[in-house]
């Protein structure tokens, strides 16, 4: 088994305005895949097909070399879930959701989870209702966590804590996944965040995965450059233009954000009568700002 | 899997199921009041046919009683859950029709508490009345009629409410433009045809119902704590 999740050709439509189209996906097993994309891009939707919890219209799912639907049960047992809304009982004291959730699942860590609940600082006396939302997701996590999973599934786990809370989720992920080496798909729109942590990207726009590379090339790989003489239709050019605007002031001189890009590159502004200016890095957010912006439809060429 | 899923249906339900304890434990000694204590004897002893008139007059609250337990313990079964939209119930390890047994079996060991209360109060309602000549108490046959009911109405509103909101619906309103549609039509049907004149189709379908044989028939039928 190479990976952790695998999907083909996933298909469904919800309505006239939303549906996700031929997604093919690949989390390999013991990365951590940052799954990027704005909200209502498809993130959860995908997810919940992932763990059966909503049927495809077509298209095969693969998690922990397993079948979805038919295996469910199976994978279910060693998938930890964190889900975008907290979904545990309202009337039930932290320990009491504990125990309920342990009860479905075998390799439960009661150990692990102790220590969680310390770490975490979460009272296992508190009812789930009288929490703050930063607890509530703390709970959820170590509900995730201590079941010992082989993949962990985190549907912006992160989205509306603190700062604090935030850092301490994130740092329980990452120490679960140095100790044991577990795959993780982590959803988020906010960018920044998983810069730091994964190793591989894939990013979904309106119900598409437009883009999956490792975090390393996604990167690197996007680059704002200035060009002064640029032809008009760079039709041979071994990058991809993402966009492409005038620099102010200067109208010879265009500002180009570019992905795939390599530093053997440069010869091709040569060869094609264009003068190469600079080059910055992009951070992971500018990169998938541009990366989204180039994957609808064209707005008219700005000048 | 079993003992914690019985635990979070009893605290999803206790606060709603107390006061339904007690009614059931309540009804049956209030139905017998004023006909005569063992200790105290009324100067004139009520006949037997009076005695059943006034018991009697309780037998319709004994099936009520046991139809809105029923119905609270099968909307308590999914309320949680509708109101989490299942994604935590969907991500358990188990088969969702093991799931959907486990939190069945909760509530018919939770249908038993109010039985239970119902029985005693029975008994001791039986106990405690000095019955004229010819007459008897029957405290564990109604009990068990009572339990009956209970699960009766559960079951059917469990199933009800282990679908969408939407499919709910769909069978309530069906249900209701019968009932409405169903009279008229009949009625339109009868100046037609004589079948219809001697038949009533809406009546006839919940006589069908809590007929003899029928699958709500524990709802009909004799409810007296006492009978000859």
């Amino acid at each position: 088994m190479n990976s952790a999740i695998e999907l083909s050709g996933l298909g469904w439509r919800a309505d006239r305005a939303f549906s996700l189209r031929d997604i093919s996906l690949r989390v390999p097993v013991g990365s951590i895949y940052g799954f990027l994309g704005p909200n209502g891009s498809g993130k959860t939707t995908t997810i919940r097909m992932c763990l059966g919890m909503m049927k495809p219209d077509r298209g095969e799912i693969r998690v922990l070399g397993l079948d979805v639907p038919r295996d469910l049960p199976r994978i279910l047992a060693k998938v930890g879930y964190v889900p975008e809304r907290p979904h545990v009982y309202p009337a039930l004291t932290v320990a009491e959701q504990v125990r309920y959730h342990a009860s479905f699942f075998k390799p439960w860590d009661e150990g692990w989870a102790k220590e969680l609940m310390e770490r975490l600082g979460l009272d296992p006396t508190r009812k789930i209702s009288r929490m703050s939302k930063g607890e509530t997701g703390k709970l959820l996590l170590l509900l995730a966590l201590s079941q010992r999973p082989s993949l962990l599934v985190l549907d912006e786990p992160t989205d509306g804590l603190d700062p604090v809370v935030r850092r301490d989720v994130l740092t329980a992920v990452l120490d679960y996944v140095g100790e044991t080496n577990a795959s993780v798909l982590i959803s988020s729109h906010l960018v920044h965040e998983l810069e730091r942590i994964c190793d591989w990207v894939g990013v979904m726009d309106d119900g598409a995965l437009i883009a999956e590379l490792p975090m390393q090339v996604f990167k690197n790989g996007i680059k704002r450059i200035k060009v002064t003489g640029a032809p008009v239709e760079p039709t041979d050019a071994p990058f991809t233009i993402l966009s492409r605007d005038r620099a102010n002031g200067t109208p010879a001189t265009e500002t180009w954000v570019v992905r795939g890009w390599q530093d053997s590159m440069r010869a091709w502004f040569e060869s094609s009568g264009a003068v190469l200016r600079d080059i910055v890095d992009l951070d992971l957010e500018d990169g998938f700002v541009e990366l989204l912006r180039s994957s609808r439809p064209k707005t008219p060429y700005r000048s | 899997m079993y003992q914690p899923m019985l635990f979070l249906h009893w605290k999803q339900i206790r606060a709603a199921l107390l006061p339904l304890v007690v009614a059931a434990f309540a009804l049956p000694l209030l139905s017998v009041q004023g006909l005569g204590s063992l200790g105290s004897f009324p100067a004139e002893p009520i006949g037997a046919y009076q005695f059943m008139m006034n018991s009697g007059w309780w037998a319709p609250v004994f099936p009520t009683l046991a139809a809105v337990i029923g119905v609270t313990l099968a909307l308590s079964s999914w309320n949680w859950d509708h109101q989490l939209n299942h994604v935590y119930a969907l991500s358990l390890p188990v088969p969702r029709w093991r799931y959907a047994a486990l939190k069945m079996g909760a509530g018919v060991v939770l249908a038993f508490v109010p039985a239970l209360a119902f029985w005693g109060g029975a008994h001791l309602a039986a106990a405690s009345v000095a019955l004229p000549p010819g007459l008897h108490a029957y405290p564990n046959a109604l009990a068990v009629r009572f339990l009956f009911s209970v699960l009766v109405s559960y079951a059917v509103l469990f199933a009800m409410a282990a679908g969408t909101v939407r499919t709910t619906l769909v069978l309530v309103t069906a249900l209701f433009v019968f009932m409405l549609v169903g009279g008229s039509a009949n009625e339109f049907l009868g100046r037609h045809f004589e079948y219809f004149q001697r038949v009533n189709v809406v009546e006839a379908f919940f006589q069908t119902l809590v007929s003899r044989n029928g699958p709500f028939e524990v709802f009909s039928g004799s409810w007296l704590l006492i009978d000859v």
